[in-house]
């Protein structure tokens, strides 16, 4: 079990986060400055916290009050930096055999054999990191992370200098390694993307603080504040109140119109909320076809923008005669079949499913 | 990983204009310092005494003693600048800004001064010379004296090229290897050390050179004693005391210029080595 809760002050920020990992991969999730890798400092022991508590899996390695304070080298953790870090003036196998100084000669051999083999380095033991690609660097930065097999690996936006594709080749690596070798993961990023394809749990950070921790779908679906659904782009953020809360679903009254939402037994009429919904759960349907489902909000609009991002198309949506603008992200495919482009007049639905009430 | 862009200099016309302009004065310029050490080669070797001189026991003398204190002064600079200089560039602690200035200063001071604090500091009636004389100890006028000038006057030089290499390796190589299990001392001498090692080795070369060419401070503290403080600059001045022969200052002299000649070209090389990366 990994748990974080402390206090540090650093100028005018407040760092306070607070959440805990058990035998999974952890997302922090955030803007820059939100405190990720601060916090990520202050688990590998290079960040004194003003008080509080982190316990590792290890054991308590800081606790203010029972005046513990474990040095990083004691802390047994394989920590990640955003620039890696690699010794440049070693070579990779002495890079990976770095942490294992005080091992017998034949078990490091066989340890850098195991790790050479598990990253796929072979053939490299002898370079210096000054001459392998961006990727080979990546995997030998894990590796010496990993190489005293330490049960916490922290991971500070390890991919963010390399191109797309790798990207995700090495996401799938992390995840894989991490469920083989049984570790509690931390891995920060500002990149949504790979937090929901990283994450087993998401932490999503505001100003030093843990605005919402919970499991990748239920944080998506649910966001528990409207800080939150910004945050992770939700787009359509629309404030009004609700008009009637039953088991079947809500009414909220916006601004410009009247939508149902998912049923949450929490609000009862009157209550102040923000409809939220993400733009690809903005369903463009033709004005002339009856839509399926009568219990989700159809709505009639006008295309007055769009954006292209090569597999999807983002559309600006306006509701006629308000000014209220809804994004809508349609893929490359349905949007050439249904020649999207080529005229204004759509209709929109907002899934019942995914139309949410966010607590104002 | 792709190679850094190397830019050429344009030689546009503008630039080949301003390049004839200041060429008479670079000339100008390059006959001033080189015409005196061509002289200096000249009379050397025309005077046919060259070999004798060098050979002689003031020369040999001065030699030595010049080769001994210079370097204990440089080991001397390693051992307690090394430290200063590491916590110059990382730690910030109260006091801090006025070390820093503490440490250049002998930089910019006359070395005169500097051998007048020394004698006030360690001479006989000195501030801690007085406690050094009672237990039977003479720092003054001997070649400790010497070492002390030379340590005193060019260990700056040293400190200052090393914070800068310290400065220049990132903390985060040090908090890395420290989660690694590497404790403070196997990161400073596997880590540290060895990516600012060649600004140690450039400071180490500049803090030598100076030590070698040290004359003020050890003719004020140390005196000119043949064979116990006599240094090779310190020579020189003496021959011109004692009425001798000018061809054994020149002699001096010719061995000093080629001394500084070679610990420049080492300089450059080092410098050379270290921006094709730590090695």
């Amino acid at each position: 079990m990994l748990a974080v809760d402390f206090e540090k002050r650093l100028g005018p920020f407040e760092l306070r986060p607070r959440f805990a990992a058990a035998e999974e991969l952890v997302v922090l999730f955030g803007p820059s400055g939100a405190g990720k890798s601060l916090t990520l400092r202050a688990i590998a022991g290079l960040l004194k916290p003003d008080r509080g508590r982190i316990e590792l899996p290890s054991g308590v390695v800081f606790d203010s009050d029972a005046r513990i304070d474990l040095p990083p080298q004691a802390r047994d953790v394989g920590y990640v930096v955003q620039e890696l870090a690699l010794f440049p003036h070693l070579t990779v196998a002495e890079n990976l055999g770095f942490a294992l100084g005080a091992w017998p000669r034949e078990q490091v051999r066989a340890r850098l054999g195991e790790l050479v083999e598990m990253l796929g380095l072979q053939g490299l033991e002898k370079r210096l990191p000054g001459a392998i690609s961006g990727g080979q660097q990546q995997r030998v930065a894990l590796g010496r992370a990993l190489a005293a097999k330490p049960p916490v690996l922290l991971l500070d936006e390890p991919f963010s200098a390399l191109d797309a594709p790798l990207r995700s080749t090495l996401r799938r690596e992390v995840a894989s390694l991490r469920r083989q070798l049984g570790l509690t993961a931390v891995f920060v990023t500002h990149d949504l993307q790979e937090a929901f394809a990283l994450a087993d749990r998401i932490a999503v950070y505001d100003e030093g603080r843990v605005l919402q921790l919970g499991d990748r779908r239920e944080v998506f679906s649910s966001p528990a504040s409207v800080r939150v659904a910004e945050l992770l782009d939700t787009r359509n953020i629309l404030p009004g109140r609700v008009l009637e809360s039953s088991e079947a679903f809500l009414v909220i009254e916006t601004e410009h119109f009247l939508a149902r939402a998912r049923a949450d037994a929490r609000y009862k009429p009157g209550d102040a909320v923000a409809l939220c919904i993400r733009p690809e759960h903005v369903i463009i349907l033709r004005r002339d076809r009856p839509h399926a489902n009568s219990l989700d909000t159809t709505l009639d609009v006008e295309l007055v923008d769009e954006v292209a991002s090569g597999n999807s198309h983002r559309i600006y949506l306006k509701a006629p005669g308000t000014d209220c603008l809804l994004e809508a992200d349609i893929s490359a495919h349905p949007y050439d079949v249904m020649g999207i482009g080529k005229q204004r007049e759509w209709r929109v639905a907002l899934t019942l499913e995914y139309a949410i009430a966010v607590p104002l | 990983m792709a190679a850094a862009v190397k830019l050429q200099p344009a030689t546009t016309r503008l630039a080949v204009g301003i390049g004839a302009a200041f060429a008479p004065l670079t000339l100008i310029f390059v006959a001033f310092v080189a015409v005196p050490l061509l002289a200096l080669g000249w009379r050397a070797l025309e005077s046919g005494e060259l070999q004798d001189n060098i050979t002689s026991d003031l020369v040999v003398d001065a030699m030595r003693l010049s080769a001994i204190t210079s370097t204990i002064a440089l080991v001397l600079a390693l051992l307690f600048g090394t430290p200063v200089a590491y916590l110059l560039a990382r730690r910030s602690f109260p006091g801090k800004a006025a070390l820093d200035l503490l440490v250049d200063l002998p930089i910019v001071l006359p070395p005169t001064v500097a051998g007048v604090a020394l004698l006030v500091a360690f001479g006989r009636r000195g501030v801690l010379g007085q406690h050094l004389d009672a237990l039977g100890l003479d720092v003054a006028f001997t070649t400790v004296a010497v070492v002390l000038a030379q340590t005193f006057v060019s260990a700056p030089f040293y400190i200052r090229a090393v914070k800068a290499g310290f400065e220049s390796v990132s903390p985060e190589y040090e908090g890395v290897a420290a989660t690694l299990g590497a404790g403070p001392l196997r990161i400073f001498w596997k880590i540290t050390l060895p990516l600012a090692w060649p600004s140690v080795v450039a400071g180490a070369i500049l803090c030598w050179a100076r030590a070698l060419s040290e004359l003020g401070a050890t003719l004020v503290f140390a005196g000119n004693f043949s064979g116990r403080t006599q240094t090779m600059p310190l020579a020189i001045i003496g021959v011109f005391d004692a009425g001798r022969s000018i061809n054994v200052a020149i002699a001096l002299a010719v061995i000093l210029v080629l001394a500084a000649a070679a610990l420049l070209l080492l300089l450059r090389v080092v410098a050379s080595t270290a921006a094709r990366g730590p090695v």
